[in-house]
């Protein structure tokens, strides 16, 4: 058990650690995460209005701020100060919007300790009576033999 | 026509009220006289559907004849709309859509009073839940969004359907996702009827088990074509945006199909019965949630209804739906006892009670990210949205590990499983996926894509690696089954297979949904691969794209009286021979103020698809902007879709009678053990 564990906590562990930034990514990375504020509801590199008052001048500043700065979060802030907070669809791990990445995995944690509480009471309760106790006729009794061992229960 | 569907529209709620009130006073009688007017009730629900029908048919009339004293047809349909576009017209509007509920809701109604032979009491009972549901619905109708109100002066010509509307897709896709929602209404009724009645036994999860499947089918179709959809038509190069109502249809979606799964448990094992009752109200619930979120304008979305009251009414229905399941199961609860209890960790049940936590999770996840703008314009008056960057990191990470539990949850016994069964039953499943996952990195590297530097690509091989998994399981589920019925019945293996999946449709149509749910994650894992070139294209131009080579040849214009079109016709070069020709177009329609529709010209294969949009006009150069994209994979999502419709349809399938086999000796079953071999049933 302690081995399967491992081998599955390995790759998880990858998935988290690795993953370097790629450079030449960064707008398009960056850009994923700004919505076109025209009022259209789509995010800004996926916006395709001909003429949208916004998304060719917010694209540019886009290019231009990733020139300026390596700093991602920078350039969201920039965005959230020049556009408003609600140009930014990813929210920030500080402040209010630290509530939306909380949330999520605390309704999953709970879920996990509900689970586990059941699955105690669960094994707690008095176990049934056992089928010896029963007096079954013999013929079900193989039945049920067979059953046990074709369902390896 | 329009007179006659709003008296329709009146007596049909008349009534569905005379069902719910006679319902309710037939409910507490409970002798001979209760038993006749629950009878005429019944026959009332069903007479409701008739008149919800003809005042449909009444809208769709209008909206065929033309008839812009209708304010509705005025609004949602205009002369030059191809016929199967105005036939859509009933859904495309906000009044059309309430009515189209109605009326959906009133034919699932119309079939279960038919059936009430199945057990008159229940269905008696639900008949008057769904009454109740049919009530509200009728009342939105006729008071709040009527789809009949008249012009003061006609007007020459209506004001079109949304352009984005006018694809083939759309004509179905809402009905399918209706459908789905309308459907879980069915098993809502029976749960809520059956506590209210302190039914015994599973007997209404035998009977609404079929309802919910067939819902979850339709809600299932329905996502996916909203997901081509968006694929075909928004030219954004995806398929899927974590829109709010995009999300409102994922709601229900995903507490189904963890009703689906724990509902198992109770029916096998008496078991999880407060939490499959309270499974199938909050399924409902969020079903009139996401109705909600679509119509009453609450979240921003590029394919919401516009604000208006009909929210109030929707918030006011779900108060008194949640009040109503909770008085009901307050005092009833104690009818809601388990029967058994878990005697393993490592067993079927523990399995399902952790998919069940992980699609709860998920969906928990999802109406977090959903209403977080409007708690933040509660709390700082700013409607703050969350993005794709946002659900992604949240729901990938649930979602590989419902894709683990697929895999290993069927190879799980029932009750306990032994350590030397999971080690015999992963052994070679475990050593296909680990191979696969090799080859699939070293093609990978060989076309130059370091994986390991991106998160992204490092989930989708995590994705690959499992669904690989899931593939090898069902394979060895459906194999090993298949060589115990060939042995029995002496023939081959995939009659084997063929005898071993009538006799237990249900288990069986169960793997091959997984085996297309699988097909999906691939689909979706292949997202992580995209690439894509934007640039202005004069005749002649190209756009090397991967293995593909884009020349520009022409760039056209048309005119309709429905819409004007600007194309570009553009040569595909693949490895530098010639492959096909590629037209992607903008259209603008005239109805509509002249906003643009995309329509995307796609070369697509199970590889990858070439994704070609036309994105406008340089206006100085007058040459169009070409954008092309090419999406690894996505061919495999539909395609597991359409096997996800097939192992649904499996399931909803009767078993086959149990036909007579010898029972092999003592001394064949000894030497299938030796073989290696199990009975038919193991992990069943």
């Amino acid at each position: 058990m302690k081995r399967i564990l491992q081998s599955l906590l390995l790759p998880l562990a990858l998935v988290l650690l690795m993953g370097a930034d790629n450079q030449e990514a960064r707008f398009q990375k960056v850009g994923s995460k700004i919505m076109c504020t025209c009022s259209c509801a789509q995010m800004l590199l996926q916006c395709d209005h001909v003429g949208c008052p916004n998304s060719d001048q917010m694209r540019s500043q886009l290019r231009a701020q990733v020139a300026k700065t390596s700093n991602d979060e920078e350039i969201l802030d920039w965005f959230r100060t020049s556009w408003g907070v609600t140009a930014v669809v990813e929210p920030r791990t500080h402040g209010f919007e630290l509530l939306a990445w909380i949330l999520p995995p605390a309704g999953l944690g709970l879920g996990l300790l509900a689970v586990l509480f059941v699955i105690r009471k669960w094994k707690m309760q008095p176990a049934p009576v056992a089928a010896a106790d029963l007096n079954l006729a013999p013929d079900l009794e193989a039945l049920r033999d067979r059953a046990r061992r074709e369902t390896e229960i | 026509m329009p007179l006659l569907g709003s008296f329709c529209l009146l007596f049909a709620l008349a009534l569905a009220a005379y069902c719910f009130v006679v319902g309710v006073i037939a409910a507490v009688r409970k002798d001979a006289v209760g038993y006749r007017l629950a009878e005429t009730a019944r026959r009332a629900g069903m007479a409701s559907f008739a008149a919800v029908l003809v005042a449909a048919g009444a809208l769709v009339y209008a909206a065929l004849t033309d008839d812009f004293s209708v304010a509705y047809i005025l609004h949602h349909s205009n002369r030059a709309l191809p016929g199967p576009y105005k036939f859509a017209v009933l859904w495309s509007g906000q009044e059309g859509s309430v009515l189209f509920w109605a009326l959906l809701l009133s034919a699932y109604g119309f079939v279960l009073r038919l059936r009430h032979k199945v057990d008159q009491r229940l269905v008696a009972m639900a008949s008057m839940v769904l009454a109740g549901i049919q009530v509200f619905f009728l009342v939105l109708a006729n008071f709040a969004a009527n789809p009949f109100g008249i012009m003061d002066r006609v007007a020459a010509d209506g004001s079109g359907l949304n352009p984005l509307l006018q694809y083939p897709e759309m004509v179905i896709h809402p009905p399918m996702l209706y459908l789905g929602y309308v459907g879980v209404s069915v098993p809502f009724a029976f749960a809520l009827a059956a506590l209210i009645m302190r039914y015994p036994g599973e007997k209404w999860i035998h009977i609404t088990r079929r309802w919910t499947m067939v819902a979850w089918l339709f809600l299932t179709f329905g996502i996916s074509l909203g997901a081509h959809w968006a694929y075909a038509v928004l030219g954004w190069g995806g398929y899927w945006g974590w829109d709010p109502v995009e999300n409102a249809s994922l709601l229900p979606w995903l507490s189904t199909t963890a009703f689906l799964h724990s509902v198992m448990m109770q029916e096998k094992r008496g078991m999880m019965k407060v939490w499959n009752v309270w499974l199938i109200f909050i399924t409902f619930m969020l079903s009139i949630l996401g109705t909600m979120l679509t119509r009453s304008g609450m979240v921003s979305s590029v394919h919401a209804f516009a604000q208006s009251s009909i929210g109030t009414w929707f918030s006011a229905f779900l108060a008194i739906t949640a009040v109503v399941c909770i008085v009901v199961f307050v005092l009833n609860r104690d009818h809601l006892h388990s029967e058994n209890q878990l005697e393993s960790l490592v067993s079927r049940e523990s399995s399902f009670m952790f998919n069940n936590l992980l699609l709860l999770g998920a969906c928990f996840a999802v109406l977090c990210g959903t209403l977080f703008p409007m708690l933040s314009e509660a709390v700082r008056d700013v409607k703050m949205n969350l993005g794709a960057p946002f659900y992604n990191k949240v729901m990938v990470p649930i979602g590989l590990l419902l894709i683990f539990l697929t895999a290993v949850g069927p190879l799980l016994a029932w009750r306990n499983t032994s350590v030397g069964s999971i080690k015999r039953n992963f052994a070679i499943p475990g050593t296909v996926a680990l191979l696969v996952e090799v080859v699939v990195g070293a093609m990978l590297v060989k076309n130059g894509i370091r994986f390991w530097t991106d998160v992204g690509q490092m989930y989708a091989m995590l994705a690959f690696c499992l669904s690989t998994l899931v593939i090898a399981t069902v394979a060895s589920e459906f194999i090993r089954g298949g060589i115990v019925w060939k042995n029995k019945l002496q023939t081959n293996i995939f009659a084997g297979m063929y005898q071993l999946s009538r006799r237990n449709m249900r288990r069986y149509g169960g793997y091959v949904v997984h085996f297309g749910v699988v097909l999906v994650v691939i689909g979706l894992a292949g997202a992580a691969f995209d690439r894509d070139q934007e640039q202005e294209m004069a005749t002649g131009d190209k756009i090397e794209i991967g293995r593909y080579t884009v020349v520009s040849k022409a760039y056209t214009e048309d005119d309709n009286a429905n819409y004007g079109s600007r194309a570009a016709l553009l040569d595909v070069y693949k490895n530098g021979k010639f492959l096909t020709q590629l037209n992607p177009e903008e259209r603008r329609f005239k109805a509509s103020g002249g906003q643009p529709v995309h329509i995307v010209a796609n070369h697509s294969t199970l590889r990858e698809d070439l994704y070609v949009t036309f994105q406008g006009l340089n206006d100085q150069t007058g040459h169009p902007i070409i954008k092309a994209i090419i999406n690894p994979l996505v061919n495999w999502i539909w395609i597991g879709v359409l096997v996800i419709v097939l192992g649904t349809g499996m399931a909803l399938v009767p078993n086959a009678t149990p036909m007579s086999v010898p029972v092999p000796s003592t001394v064949a079953l000894a030497n299938m053990e030796k073989q290696g071999m199990q009975p038919a049933g193991v992990g069943k």
